[in-house]
């Protein structure tokens, strides 16, 4: 299935199961309705049972003529156990098939969004939260549903039951349950809006455990010494919270329970005015045992049940609300692509006055910025973190396409090449470059999803200097990384980097992107890495993306970027000649350093 | 064995349980027992009602006696439906309120642990664990609390009941609740085993959808072209996933409903003999008619109690005794000791090596910091700069030798008196969720009002609260979490060593922050660092070897060991591992 991009109702509840797993969902549907009708058959069998005993032991009938009746109840029992068991199986089987088809259509969804919806912090949380574990949310919504007819049914037909003996006492019992049904829905909703209120609280309180807890903290926590201090506030706020949810918890009990009283009245009220019947022998006595237990105990259906119902259901809605919501987001055309086979060579790639803030935010990040890249050529952006230099990759890969300004490689539009032209042509090694944890071969092999060879692979781990840890992994480089399969081997950092060299080292793509290395590296060991990488990029385009100025001298030409746009550009003597940004950047460096 | 266990937790729990609102938790059991004798009451008084009814029809008893009969019934239900009420706030009441007071006392606890543990990953897996296992302690507790003051007096009273009524009844019980404890038994084994053999699976699963979808993948997946070949291994993933859920829950069902004839087989001679005394006109029919209908209950709570209640606090009991072992962590212990100002530090012999590693992190050093001297520490990543400082801070112990303050030794005084006169800024300085006031503030939180002091300090960190970006002034939240606003690298370093100055101090750290910011900002910063600290013992960790040269002394780190120290000039003549440092670096900036 696909994720339509409507509004979704709470008819979608039924109406998603039953499309992807008819038979499963009807199925459902019936035996929650036979189910519902069991409590009206037993009124009615027990009745027949009470009073065919009675006849007997009375010696109006004849031993045998119970058989019936308990053949009945027994059944009505054995109905209800095997079908316990049967439709655990149907609800799992129902399960796996919405997870086949709901949560693989969700993340097929989520793969083709827009990358702004991944950056931006509210759509995030929106895919985040339809994205955990939607079985469970659309499967409860369903449960939910059918619980909710269930009621509906269950009540009905005990009333119906009664309306055949004694029509009047249905019709006040139906007027009178009125403000009750509407009190528990009421309650319910109270309860969610609780909650909701309650949370905020309970946010700040789960911060403020997590700073008391944290491993990242430990040194700050240990020597400022403000555990005491914080857990004082953590208290505040935790019974801040507690206080809202207690204070809406005694109001739902209040209200359940009075609910549950005047229920237990009615209840009375039917069984003194059935004496009457009874006594003139309208109703048999098995008939009148029947409704004033099956009475009683809709008190607790009504008053309980329905509050609880009530309240899922504003829950299961707000999942509902979500999806619509995620439903709407944006996709990228050709998102899940392969790269080209072909890709382009560019000769130039040039930058047109390209304007680019966030999407809803007012920061300009690229103010009117103008450059061009040559084929062959390598390039070094350096600048004062925020100034756009990585942004401007995110441009390059097609990842923001909503910018002013024009983006020309070789005079051909960007946003007229088609992602997987775009994948084709760029290979990135970011600075929160993905670790893979899949075999070894295939960590690197990504790199060129298309024709990466073994031999590639190996040239590659020799180019990195990773062959001698290869050589010590169980399996070679068939080796799983990571702590996901059982026989996985992690590695430290800095093999993880070379991993994600080695992958661009693969990649067929002509331009070439190294995002500055932040990872806890020292200088030494940084320059090693820069070093690598302008080792692996001979004869290919490259743009180093730094802030160790020192390391963009190996550039042929730098940009120095400031407030959005290129302030100055040139090689390392032309800039340092100049006595601008540049300059006094690489003197306050230079003073680290040297 | 596992049934002492169980017992042992609960032992150790109950005090801890109680303990938080002795009152209530007393009230609390009486509510429960009175609740479970109200449930059971229901089945005597319907039987009393529905006996006058039928008594009715042949004239036996009067009007007046059936509506007797009635009202009685209607009050048992109203007493039993109050009661319910009661339990369930004061039940819900209590769990939160423990949860509450548990967590503090997690709190508490890890602020009394060496930090040292943070650092062991089995030890921090098993201190996650238990502070997870928080939550399953109080239920385990308050489960099996409720089982033996709720579900025990109302089936003890339901025994009762039918004893009176014909010693054979007891048998009823008997038969509710064999076929629902073996129920539980096999259902939760084949569980387990399916969820053993499920877990690997899950996890791949998990890690592939991850791989597509998740945040950190996301955009090089995407560029890379990466999603067939995960969509791949997701697929397939799922599919065993399937197949096995499937298996399993195809078994539970066989089992179930094995199981569940059994349960039939009880019912069915239950009934039968229900009936046979009613033939035998040894019940009456309103007897017969009252425990018939109250089956359904007698079955559900005892599902209720075995399942939901003991069967669940069973499957929490190793969540629980992780949470039982964690309390019971060496603490750091030490006597408070009033440390001179003006101390000297000395370390003798200091070897240290993490817990779990067989390297030594530190290796054999002994030397003396001055009073007021500053010091800078360089080497290579992981030579042990930053365990360095751990050490002589305090913050670990040694594993062999010893760190004096004067002739105080860390070991033995409390951390408290050490940290007093200490403050530092950490490589993994915090960005707190907090208000500006407070990010500074909680650095001394005695002091956090004190603003003439918070302004002195914002001047000498270059911070300015006027600043547009500020626009609350030090009560400005910084976090858009929390409707505030966001601060770029540059301020929240500021802010870091703010707080560090903030704390009153002889002898201060600065290590080195690892992420880059702007660089003429950044040695503005440090610049000024170096001033304010210039006449208190500070220490300096750094890559930046061109900004050591105005420390009074050098110490460079190798693979744990202090291989030299001295000035820049010493160093340099030395021709040793500072100088191929120096010169690895200066080659790049060389004009």
């Amino acid at each position: 299935m696909k994720i339509e991009n409507r509004e979704y109702k709470l008819r979608d509840f039924i109406k998603i199961p039953y499309a992807i797993s008819p038979g499963m969902a009807s199925l459902r549907i019936v035996d929650k309705i036979i189910y519902a009708l069991i409590p009206a058959l037993q009124i009615v069998t027990s009745a027949l049972f009470i009073d065919t005993a009675i006849s007997i032991f009375n010696e109006q009938a004849e031993s045998k003529k119970i058989i019936f009746p308990l053949v009945c109840i027994l059944l009505l029992i054995a109905h209800q156990y095997v079908n316990f068991a049967l439709m655990g199986l149907v609800k799992s089987k129902m399960d796996i098939k919405l997870t086949e088809a709901f949560r693989t259509a969700i993340t097929e969804k989520r793969v083709m969004l827009e990358y702004r919806h991944i950056e931006n912090n509210e759509t995030w949380d929106i895919i985040s939260r339809v994205g955990n574990d939607p079985v469970e949310k659309i499967g409860g919504g369903f449960d939910i549903i059918l619980r909710m007819g269930d009621m509906v049914i269950r009540v009905g037909s005990v009333l119906f039951i009664l309306m055949a003996q004694v029509w009047w006492v249905a019709l006040v019992v139906l007027c009178l349950s009125t403000p009750l049904f509407w009190l528990a829905v009421k309650s319910g909703k109270a309860q969610y809006d609780a909650s909701k209120e309650a949370a905020k609280h309970t946010r700040r309180a789960q911060y403020l455990q997590s700073v008391l807890t944290g491993r990242d903290n430990v040194e700050e926590r240990a020597l400022f010494g403000y555990s005491d201090n914080l857990n004082k506030r953590y208290n505040e706020k935790y019974t801040a919270a507690y206080k809202i949810n207690m204070k809406a918890q005694r109001k739902r009990y209040v209200r359940v329970k009075s609910a549950s009283l005047t229920t237990i009245l009615l209840s009375i009220l039917i069984a003194g005015v059935l004496i009457a019947p009874l006594g003139s022998g309208e109703i048999t006595v098995g008939m009148f045992m029947g409704f004033v237990t099956a009475t009683f105990g809709l008190a607790q259906l009504i008053s309980w049940d329905l509050t609880y119902i009530t309240s899922e259901l504003a829950n299961n809605r707000e999942y509902l609300r979500d999806l619509s919501l995620f439903a709407q987001l944006s996709e990228t055309l050709g998102a899940s692509d392969v790269p080209a086979v072909k890709s382009v060579d560019p000769q130039c790639i040039e930058f047109c006055d390209v304007t680019f803030m966030y999407p809803e935010t007012e920061r300009i990040i690229l103010n009117n910025l103008n450059l061009r890249l040559h084929a062959k050529k390598h390039y070094a952006f350096v600048g004062v973190n925020g100034a756009g230099k990585t942004t401007l990759t995110k441009l390059l890969t097609g990842l923001y396409d909503n910018y002013t300004g024009n983006i020309l490689i070789d005079g051909k539009n960007l946003r007229e090449f088609t992602q997987s032209e775009l994948k084709a042509m760029f290979s990135i090694v970011y600075q929160d470059f993905s670790k893979y944890q899949i075999p070894l071969t295939e960590s690197i092999g990504l790199g060129n999803i298309n024709n990466a060879t073994e031999q590639d692979i190996i040239n590659a781990l020799d180019t990195l200097s990773l062959t001698k840890t290869v050589s010590k992994l169980p399996e070679g480089i068939k080796t799983p990384l990571g702590k996901i399969k059982g026989n996985g081997v992690d590695l430290s950092g800095g093999e993880w980097q070379r991993i994600a060299i080695a992958r661009s080292l693969i990649s067929s793509a002509t331009v070439h992107i190294l995002d500055e290395p932040t990872a806890a590296l020292d200088p030494v060991a940084e320059s090693e890495i820069y070093g690598l990488f302008a080792k692996i990029s001979e004869g290919k385009s490259t743009i180093f993306i730094t802030h160790r100025l020192g390391a963009a001298r190996l550039a042929d030409e730098i940009f120095v970027f400031a407030e959005g746009h290129i302030a100055e550009q040139g090689t390392h003597d032309e800039l340092i000649g100049k006595n601008g940004i540049y300059a006094e950047m690489f003197e306050a460096q230079r003073g680290w350093y040297s | 064995m596992k049934k002492n266990n169980f017992f042992k937790a609960f032992v150790l729990m109950i005090p801890k349980f109680a303990r938080v609102s002795p009152v209530l938790f007393v009230v609390f059991n009486i509510v429960c027992f009175l609740h479970g004798i109200a449930r059971a009451a229901l089945v005597p008084a319907t039987q009393f009602f529905l006996e006058r009814a039928s008594d009715f029809t042949i004239q036996k008893v009067t009007l007046s006696d059936v509506i007797i009969g009635l009202i009685l019934l209607g009050l048992a239900h109203i007493c039993r439906q109050l009661l319910h009420g009661v339990h369930h706030i004061i039940m819900m009441m209590y769990w939160r309120r423990t949860e509450g007071v548990l967590s503090l006392e997690i709190h508490k606890k890890l602020s009394k642990i060496s930090p040292i543990h943070f650092e062991d990953t089995q030890t921090l897996d098993d201190m996650n664990k238990a502070i997870q296992g928080k939550d399953e302690a109080v239920w385990f507790t308050g489960s099996t609390v409720t089982a033996i003051s709720f579900y025990i007096p109302y089936f003890t009273f339901m025994a009762v009941y039918l004893m009176n009524i014909k010693p054979i009844l007891i048998i009823l019980l008997a038969l509710v609740f064999a076929p629902t404890l073996l129920a539980h038994i096999f259902r939760t084994r084949v569980y387990a085993k399916a969820e053993d053999k499920a877990a690997p699976i899950r996890r791949e699963f998990d890690y592939y959808e991850l791989c597509l979808t998740g945040r950190e993948y996301f955009k090089e997946t995407r560029i890379l072209g990466a999603f067939i070949y995960f969509k791949k291994l997701y697929t397939d993933s799922l599919a065993w996933l399937n197949k096995l859920d499937f298996r399993a829950s195809a078994k539970a069902s066989i089992i179930e409903l094995c199981v569940k004839l059994l349960s039939l087989f009880g019912y069915i001679g239950i009934l039968l003999l229900l009936f046979d005394l009613l033939m035998k006109g040894e019940i009456s029919v309103g007897a017969f008619a009252a425990i018939f209908t109250s089956l359904e209950m007698v079955f559900s709570l005892m599902r209720e109690m075995i399942v939901d209640n003991l069967g669940e606090s069973a499957k929490n009991l190793s969540r629980v005794q992780n949470y039982l072992r964690f309390l019971q962590m060496p603490e750091r212990e030490g006597v408070d000791t009033e440390i001179p100002i003006d101390v000297d530090i000395k370390l003798a012999g200091v070897s240290f090596s993490y817990p779990g590693a067989k390297r030594k992190a530190i290796d054999d050093i002994t030397l003396i910091l001055k009073n007021g001297e500053t010091i800078a520490v360089v080497g290579e990543n992981g030579s042990g700069k930053t365990t360095l400082v751990r050490l002589i801070t305090g913050l670990y112990l040694p594993n062999e030798g010893d760190v004096f303050y004067g002739d105080i030794n860390t070991k033995t005084a409390s951390t408290l008196s050490i940290f007093k006169r200490i403050s530092a800024v950490f490589q993994k300085y915090q960005r707190y969720q907090m208000i500006l006031r407070e990010n500074i503030g909680i650095s001394d939180v005695n002091e956090i009002k004190n603003d003439n002091e918070l302004d002195r300090i914002c001047v000498q960190a270059g911070i300015d609260k006027a600043d547009n970006s500020f626009n609350n002034g030090y009560d400005t939240m910084l976090s858009r979490e929390f409707d505030g606003i966001d601060l770029s690298g540059g301020q929240w370093q500021r802010v870091a060593i703010a707080r560090s100055f903030f704390r009153t101090h002889e002898f201060i750290v600065l290590d080195e922050p690892t992420a880059a910011i702007d660089p003429i900002e950044e040695t503005k910063l440090y610049n000024r660092f170096a001033e304010i600290s210039k006449d208190r013992t500070a220490i300096i960790v750094t890559h930046r070897l061109g900004s050591v040269k105005l420390a009074d002394r050098i110490l460079v780190m190798k693979q744990g060991k202090l291989i030299e120290q001295g000035t820049h000039t010493d160093l340099m003549a030395l021709n040793g591992e500072y100088t191929r440092l120096y010169k690895s670096q200066e080659q790049w900036y060389k004009t």
